[in-house]
């Protein structure tokens, strides 16, 4: 809780940042904020406390997610940090990333159905905004309308469903709904399960899963690359967070109501997005379907074992978080101003410079799975966990997804080193430099030491 | 030190590699000093490794620690270990790693382009080949598995010739349809094994090691590779499929026919040391997998299928020897004649018998070695010319002549002429087929008799070449420099004469290799044949 205040306070420090004029400092005051936050949710570990009459609580799950959030958020304004000197209205877009990660955090501790529409909306109106924070760009703009009428349209679905689940249940408790579901087994009313539904389809979109991801690529594509850097990974954490706190405590009883409805959405998930992505010339819009189809891997851990994956859910997003910031983080190096990120503008990018194409190569290959990078173990134990409860066809669908997988991801190796050069050599500042170094880090101690995060949960 | 001999040799590379990543990248004298250092110095710690080995079926300079220990709550355990040794088997194979790969790096110096680069992925090669020997964890030995193929895939996709992304992009897709046929199959293994010591109390402790698998009183019952299972998928039994799995991830890296067409594409793309590294260790891991994993784990499936795992090895020696014999190419002869011998691993681990699984290890480590040598021959030749066509070379003797010499060691080693190595692992191998009807009855007595054809063609197109290339009047293509042929530098001497040698030892004394390899075919041959008969699946 103390961790969401300091957010809070962040994004209205940001606001009057541009009247009290010291916008110099912003981003510094910012990452200073964002370490006390991480040190709070460190200091809460184990605690577990509800606040505001049981609207919010923080227990282990909230918090490791939150730390999460945090984390990749830090690592996010380090990866873009021309983001914000590049376009005026700074203030503007670091208040609203700091609320949208407030709203992520709500997402991840909510205990109450209210919260939970809360969060999802203070998240998405801020990132309504910032997709379109290339104003003279026609694809920012697209990507902003189209972005938004689709999320208000999903809202739209969630709210309709936690009506209904409130009609048929009298509270927006999700303890108490799903005590309530345990005692009144056989005498709900059909319009309580039309309400699950309608939330499984409002918060599908929120995770863009197949079919309801046709937003996601061209937001994706049309965002300015740091946002949607950020929308791949903090984003991404608080959606997933949310749908599994929904569906593991809330409608955990009904499971056989939306288990087949998940599945059927899961292997489109895996089939559909790995392979639309073969067929993509962006390397951000790859990216935009790579993110889809590890939707999928998740999912089927979520299926497997809907209790008990969150560990596993945790590492996965960990590893799948740090993986895309660095591509993300590289994508916006080699897009440069006019943020071209064509396959073609990655020829020869390790002569033109090796650290970038370095960093590249090892966040693709763990976001392909390759071991010993963090991926690898991602997978890994999703698989396990499926084997283990007999879902041998659908792990040999993701197993064969990630083969593709493999195909699309070395697609843009083989342009870094096996392409000649097209452009002069890439200048890259020294701080760009020792952040690839840091993620190159942190992805090699995930894959090689993974207890230390999965134990967490 | 004794203790952390093994770990030396595998984390002095990677230590190495690390300290090149911060070297400029100008001093190339430098990268390959460091290569240098590391090869001498991993031949240093062999040394007392292979004094100090006792001949014995058990696993020695064991080391041990926890790597990864998970509560994964109501599913047990997860638990997987830094566990490394050596046995008869292992430790031939790293003593052959360090010394092609001495040999490599010597070899390397003629590398100009982005040398850093090339010394930095081929020291992490080097840890991760040792590592994929020694590990005594499934999830250990797939980490070091996979983790050669990248380094691999980079030296041939930066450094090879002018098909190298083809080729590369082949090797690639290839092996990694191979490891990820072993995951499906570790995954398997890992939900179904659980370790006996610490699984005591209650608690379910999921376990990768090695040999914890091998022994059928470890599966939890009614898991999907319980010996007693009911999973009956397709055709055959859950372990029955699990063993074939294993079979073809591994035998895409052996290379056995028809899974075998990455690698003579591989080998004519690549730089020479990285050919010489492919031939002569990363198919050996093919056959170490083979043997190490998939046939002491699943031996009532590798009881099953020795006919079929026979008839393929026999198929890819004479089917390897008959392209070799096409070949227009020296370097592809060279690679068709790895696939031809690579075969009698398979057919020697098929037969199930001392003499035809210690022939597998023995032709190994010889093809190992004799490959290394003839991949630097066609290095040799193609340094000089750029031109590897047979037909456009003729009478090199005359001007060649100690080049000729080592060429006719090289060629014959490789025949299987006696006083070679490789001619005790061929007759080992023959024995060992040809006693399995009567002892085990796996293997037909007329595999080892269609095998021996083998021999006779490899004579072919070895002898067939000899002529081509080297007797008769000189003469060359006319675009070829004349002047480019000159007899072999000192640098060259250095690489081929140790390989000749050893070649000769090997084929000469073998009784010193044999005993260490002993114990182990004894203990493999035991294990299979007990375990394989005790074990009766369901359906």
């Amino acid at each position: 809780m103390n961790a969401l205040f300091v957010i809070c306070g962040l994004g209205i420090i940001s606001l009057i940042a541009e009247i009290a004029n010291f916008r110099k400092w912003l981003i510094s005051i910012i990452v200073l904020g964002l370490l006390g936050a991480a040190a709070l949710v460190v200091a809460d570990w184990n605690t577990a406390v509800a606040y505001y009459h049981d609207m919010l609580v923080f227990d282990n799950f909230s918090l490791a997610f939150t730390g999460l959030i945090i984390g990749s958020s830090l690592l996010w304004f380090w990866t873009a940090s021309d983001f914000f000197e590049a376009l005026f209205h700074k203030t503007d877009k670091s208040a609203l990333i700091l609320f949208a990660i407030a709203g992520g955090v709500l997402m991840t501790s909510f205990n109450n159905m209210a919260m939970l529409f809360l969060g999802i909306e203070i998240l998405s109106i801020s990132l309504y905004v910032l997709a379109g924070s290339r104003k003279e760009d026609l694809g920012s703009n697209e990507a902003a309308f189209k972005y938004f009428l689709m999320g208000s349209f999903a809202t739209g679905f969630l709210l309709f469903g936690i009506t209904l689940v409130y009609g048929a249940t009298g509270t927006f408790q999700i303890n108490t709904i799903a005590n309530y579901v345990l005692t009144h087994a056989g005498e709900l009313p059909s319009f309580f399960y039309a309400g699950a539904l309608l939330m499984l389809i409002g918060l599908a979109f929120k995770i863009s899963a197949v079919p309801f991801h046709f937003w996601a690529p061209d937001v994706y594509e049309g965002s300015p690359t740091a946002v949607t850097g950020f929308m791949s990974t903090v984003v991404k954490i608080a959606a997933i967070a949310s749908f599994f706190k929904i569906f593991a405590t809330c409608f955990s009883t009904i499971a056989p109501v939306w288990y087949t409805i998940l599945l059927v959405i899961m292997v489109l998930t895996l089939v559909i997005a790995n392979i639309t992505a073969v067929y993509q010339n962006s390397v951000k819009r790859m990216l935009a379907y790579s993110s889809v189809g590890h939707v999928g891997y998740i999912l089927l851990a979520f299926l497997a074992d809907h209790k008990e994956s969150d560990g596993t859910i945790f590492f996965y997003l960990a590893a799948y978080a740090v993986s895309s910031l660095a591509a993300f983080g590289a994508l916006i190096l080699v897009g440069g101003k006019e943020e071209n990120t064509l396959v073609e503008r990655f020829n020869g990018l390790f002569k033109r410079n090796p650290i970038v194409a370095v960093g590249l190569t090892i966040a693709l290959l763990s976001l392909a799975g390759i071991p010993p990078l963090p991926g690898f173990f991602g997978k890994y134990l999703v698989f396990a966990m499926a084997i283990n409860n007999g879902m041998i066809p659908y792990v040999i669908v993701a197993i064969v997804t990630s083969l593709i997988g493999v195909y699309y991801y070395f697609r843009v190796i083989i342009a870094m080193y096996f392409k000649d050069a097209v452009a002069e050599p890439l200048k890259v500042s020294t701080s760009k430099e020792v952040l690839i170094v840091v993620l190159i880090l942190i992805t090699l101690a995930l894959g090689i030491f993974p207890d230390f995060l999965i134990q967490l949960l | 030190m004794q203790h952390y001999l093994i770990s030396l040799l595998i984390f002095t590379p990677l230590v190495a590699a690390c300290i090149c990543l911060f070297l400029p990248k100008k001093f190339e004298k430098a990268f390959r000093a460091v290569a240098l250092i590391v090869n001498v110095q991993q031949i240093l710690w062999l040394l007392p490794m292979l004094v100090g080995f006792r001949a014995s079926g058990m696993f020695q300079f064991v080391e041990r620690s926890n790597w990864i220990t998970l509560n994964l709550g109501s599913w047990g355990v997860l638990k997987a270990e830094y566990l490394v040794g050596v046995d008869g088997m292992s430790l031939p194979l790293v003593a052959l790693s360090v010394f092609v790969l001495l040999i490599a790096t010597i070899s390397s110096w003629s590398i100009q382009k982005n040398v850093k680069g090339y010394f930095v992925l081929l020291l992490i090669l080097n840890a991760a080949v040792i590592g994929s020997f020694v590990a005594l964890d499934f999830l250990l030995f797939y980490l070091f598995f996979e983790f050669m193929l990248l380094p691999m895939f980079f030296l041939i996709a930066i450094w090879g010739g002018p098909r190298r992304e083809y080729a590369s992009i082949k090797f690639l897709l290839y092996t990694l349809l191979g490891s990820i046929l072993i995951l499906v199959v570790m995954i398997g293994l890992y939900t179904s094994v659980s370790d006996p010591v610490a699984s005591q109390g209650g608690l379910l402790v999921h376990s990768f090691n090695l040999l914890h698998m091998m022994e059928p009183m470890n599966f939890i019952s009614n898991t999907i590779l319980d010996p007693n299972n009911p999973w009956q998928i397709g055709w055959f039994n859950a372990r029955y499929w699990a063993f074939l799995l294993l079979f073809i991830g591994f035998a895409i890296k052996l290379p056995m026919v028809p899974l075998h067409t990455w690698l003579p594409d591989a080998h004519v793309e690549a730089p020479t040391p990285v050919s010489v590294i492919l031939a002569a260790i990363l198919l050996k891991i093919g056959g170490y997998g083979l043997l190490r994993i998939a046939y002491p784990i699943f031996p009532e499936a590798a009881m099953h299928f020795g006919m079929f795992v026979g008839i393929m090895g026999v198929l890819s020696i004479i089917y390897g020897a008959l392209n070799a014999m096409a070949s227009k190419d020296l370097k592809r002869l060279i690679a068709y004649s790895s696939v031809s011998h690579m075969g009698f691993v398979l057919l020697g681990a098929a037969s199930v018998t001392e003499e035809g699984i210690a022939g597998a290890v023995y032709q190994m480590v010889s093809h190992g070695i004799i490959s290394a040598m003839l991949f630097l021959i066609a290095g040799v030749l193609y340094d000089r010319t750029h031109d590897r066509i047979i037909d456009h070379y003729s009478g090199l003797s005359s001007k060649m002549q100690n080049f000729t010499a080592l060429v006719l060691v090289g060629f014959f080693a490789s025949m299987g002429l006696p006083g070679f190595s490789g001619f005790i692992a061929e007759v080992m191998v023959f024995l060992g087929s040809f006693r399995s009807n009567a002892t085990n009855g796996v293997l037909h007595e007329s595999l080892a008799v269609i095998a021996t054809s083998g021999l006779i063609l490899s004579a072919a197109y070895y002898l067939w070449t000899l002529q081509r290339m080297f007797f008769g009047p000189f003469h060359l293509k006319a675009n070829i420099e004349s002047d480019a042929i000159v007899d072999l530098t000192s640098r060259e001497y250095v690489m081929l004469v140790p390989l000749a040698i050893a070649a000769l030892c090997f084929g000469i004394f073998p009784q010193p290799m044999l005993d260490m390899i002993d114990p182990f075919a004894k203990y493999l041959t035991a294990l299979v044949i007990d375990h394989g008969k005790a074990i009766t699946l369901n359906p």
